[in-house]
């Protein structure tokens, strides 16, 4: 048996949410005798200010050197009573959770004896891995305040800028030899009619006047090391000259590829089928009538979802089931630089829209309108009968049904079928093997949570945003650009960031290096080292995440995680059956 | 297979007189008619929006027999001046497929 300790227990009623299934007066009662335990209280609420200064004073008289907190899930008040531990200067380290709750009195509300019976195992697995606990620090590590931006479109642009008016400096790294990604062809965006190509010229005109931030094209990333805070990044210059930067973040903006249709998907490759950005183009440089192949052109299908919201099929054995989100607005809104055109040329050209869902979310929504009662045409085409588009004759068919006739079947002859092509997850396979940042089913970089941590990635320090996380529009792009500054700021402006110490531990004399810890860890937090003759494997602190795939597959017990220690599991399944061994 | 017409959509698109973009396809006006068409103004107005002469021209009779009486207007929930769409169509119809004008 360990070393005597000075534990404190606290069990919590939740108000009833505990109370009304498990007798927490008993379960307090069962353990106040154990040699460990100083005191067993129950409280109404433990997390309340009241309660919390209560047991900060017991912490303090008793010189109380363990805290067992059986209450609700730790999730939700874990960094409450971590926070309270270090007010009364008892090791965060040396509070251990039970969750009483979730756990227990809310999953067994048809058996009281039985909850409480359990409740009681609980709290003694949770003084028995508290005996065991040790002081332990967290792990503190210096951050670096410069930033390496991975793109220069709109997102990398605007987010190089932020960073850099935060006072950070900023290496904004762009592949192509011209900045501003697929911007520079969008010709006139909705539903402010400006032209992308003057909205890179104004981030361009700030990036080249800030004194933080170095652009440099036709780089590409080529290595990183390091961890989050002080990352080594080497890129590649053109001309066979690279670059080595120090950097404490990075961003990755690398955008998105557009969809290109399959040969025969909606005429793809025939005359006059284009994607919507020729079309958009071709608007752009007109200065009067369209005309395509020296035809005047007077009817325009455009056909939307191609290449989104696609389903599993012969024809189709890796689909894009998302939705790219940006091409009913386009399309729409050219519908109404169409409208504009008209007027000024005074030649009608008739636009069939065919569509599956009209998607002009938010503030967007009056575009659908504008363009509706300007006289475009709206069919909605079902994905189990899309619409055909053939040739003959040099003159474009488009064969659709439309619902609101009761499916009778129309045949448009059309001079131009416009493809409304959506996103693809841009190939950047030298980049991915350097920064090994996961990737969602769709292809796209992974964040942690969809809704609650977006920019961030499972890499600590690389945080992603615009198009290269999913289908966006450019407001939208532009948003999680910035909340990407946001997070980066937030981690290096302070200067340094804390790393939980709960993590994996080696054992030198145990271990022989098998590298079986290294296939298991998600995270590259092992490496191998020598020390003397022997080859070990090290744990990178700012890498390990202490989530224990590597526990498990070692062969020789040689490596364990801070917290969860063999030990202390050991002694929780001991200290939880103790009631059934003495019967 | 019915063709679409640029001729028509192109008329009806200039035009300052016919307008039922705003039509959802509801049917009022079909349950209030005094004449019980057969052909409902939503599906002739589709015909015209989209362009399908044929379709139009076979609607002829109806068309014309229709009594300008409002009763459908009045109900329209989209607030689609239904006369008013058929006095275009006569007109378009006279000129272009009776000769008159």
């Amino acid at each position: 048996m360990a070393q005597k300790r000075r534990i404190g227990v606290y069990v919590c009623y939740c108000g009833g949410n505990i109370s009304d299934y498990v007798n927490v007066e008993e379960v307090a009662e069962a353990v106040r005798n154990d040699p460990n335990v100083i005191v067993s209280k129950t409280h109404m609420f433990t997390c309340s200010d009241a309660a919390q200064q209560e047991i900060i004073d017991e912490i303090q008289a008793e010189k109380l050197d363990g805290l067992v907190i059986a209450s609700c899930s730790p999730k939700l008040h874990m960094f409450t009573f971590r926070g309270m531990s270090k007010r009364a200067d008892l090791n965060q380290y040396q509070y251990v959770h039970v969750n009483l709750r979730e756990q227990c009195s809310w999953v067994h509300t048809n058996d009281k004896t039985g909850a409480t019976k359990k409740g009681i195992s609980m709290v003694r697995a949770g003084i028995a891995k508290c005996v065991l606990t040790v002081p332990l620090n967290a792990i503190r590590i210096e951050t670096k305040p410069r930033v390496l931006v991975v793109g220069a479109g709109v997102s990398g642009m605007r987010a190089a800028i932020s960073l850099a008016d935060m006072g950070l400096a900023v290496f904004l790294i762009e592949r192509e030899a011209e900045v501003g990604g697929w911007a520079l062809q969008t010709g006139k965006m909705g539903p402010e009619a400006q032209e992308g190509t003057d909205v890179v010229a104004k981030l361009l005109a700030r990036i080249n006047q800030h004194e933080n931030i170095m652009l440099h094209t036709q780089a590409e990333v080529i290595g990183k090391s390091g961890n989050i805070g002080d990352f080594n990044v080497s890129v590649r210059l053109p001309g066979d000259e690279s670059l080595s930067l120090n950097v404490g973040a990075i961003v990755v903006t690398t955008g998105f590829e557009p969809y290109t249709p399959e040969p025969d998907e909606f005429g793809w490759n025939a005359p006059g089928v284009i994607p919507l950005k020729d079309f958009r183009q071709m608007l752009a440089e007109t200065d009067g009538s369209l005309v395509y192949n020296g035809k005047p052109v007077r009817d325009v299908a455009f056909i939307y979802c191609v290449g989104s919201r696609q389903s599993k099929s012969e024809s189709c054995t890796e689909p894009n089931t998302y939705c790219s989100r940006y091409c009913c607005m386009a399309t729409t809104y050219t519908a109404t630089l169409l409208h504009d055109l008209e007027k000024k040329t005074g030649q009608p050209v008739n636009q069939y829209h065919l569509y599956r869902d009209v998607r002009t979310y938010g503030a967007l929504e009056p575009l659908y309108e504008k363009a509706r009662t300007g006289g475009a045409i709206f069919l909605r085409w079902d994905p189990s009968d899309p619409p055909k588009v053939s040739t003959e004759a040099g003159q474009l068919t488009v064969k659709a049904k439309d619902h609101l006739l009761d499916g009778e079947e129309l045949e448009i002859g059309a001079d131009l079928v416009v493809l409304a092509t959506g996103m693809r997850p841009r190939e950047n396979a030298t980049l991915n093997d350097v920064l090994k940042i996961p990737e969602s089913k769709d292809g796209f970089y992974n964040e942690i949570h969809l809704k609650l941590r977006p920019v961030e990635t499972m890499i600590d320090g690389v945080f992603i945003a615009g198009t290269a996380q999913g289908p966006k529009t450019l407001a939208e792009s532009v948003a999680s650009a910035l909340a990407a500054v946001a997070k980066t700021g937030g981690l290096l402006m302070k200067g340094y960031v804390d790393l939980e110490p709960l993590i994996a531990k080696v054992d030198p004399d145990k271990c022989i290096w098998c590298g079986e810890c290294l296939k298991a860890c998600p995270y590259g937090a092992i490496e191998k080292i020598n020390v003397g003759e022997k080859e070990i494997a090290f744990v990178i602190e700012s890498m390990c995440k202490g989530a224990g795939p590597c526990v498990p597959v070692c062969p020789h017990d040689a490596i364990e995680i801070e917290g969860f220690r063999d030990d202390q599991i050991v002694a929780m399944i001991d200290a939880s059956i103790k009631e059934l061994e003495e019967k | 297979m019915p063709k679409v017409s640029s001729k028509l959509a192109a008329a009806v698109k200039c035009s300052e007189e016919f307008n039922a973009d705003a039509c959802m396809h509801c049917g009022t006006c079909t349950a209030v008619c005094p004449m019980g068409y057969e052909i409902l103004p939503r599906k002739l107005f589709r015909y015209v929006q989209v362009g399908l002469e044929d379709k139009v021209k076979e609607n002829i009779s109806s068309i014309y027999s229709c009594l300008l009486c409002g009763m459908c207007s009045e109900n329209c929930p989209a607030e689609v001046n239904i006369p008013e769409n058929i006095r275009f169509l006569r007109k378009y119809i006279n000129e272009n497929e009776f000769n008159l004008s």
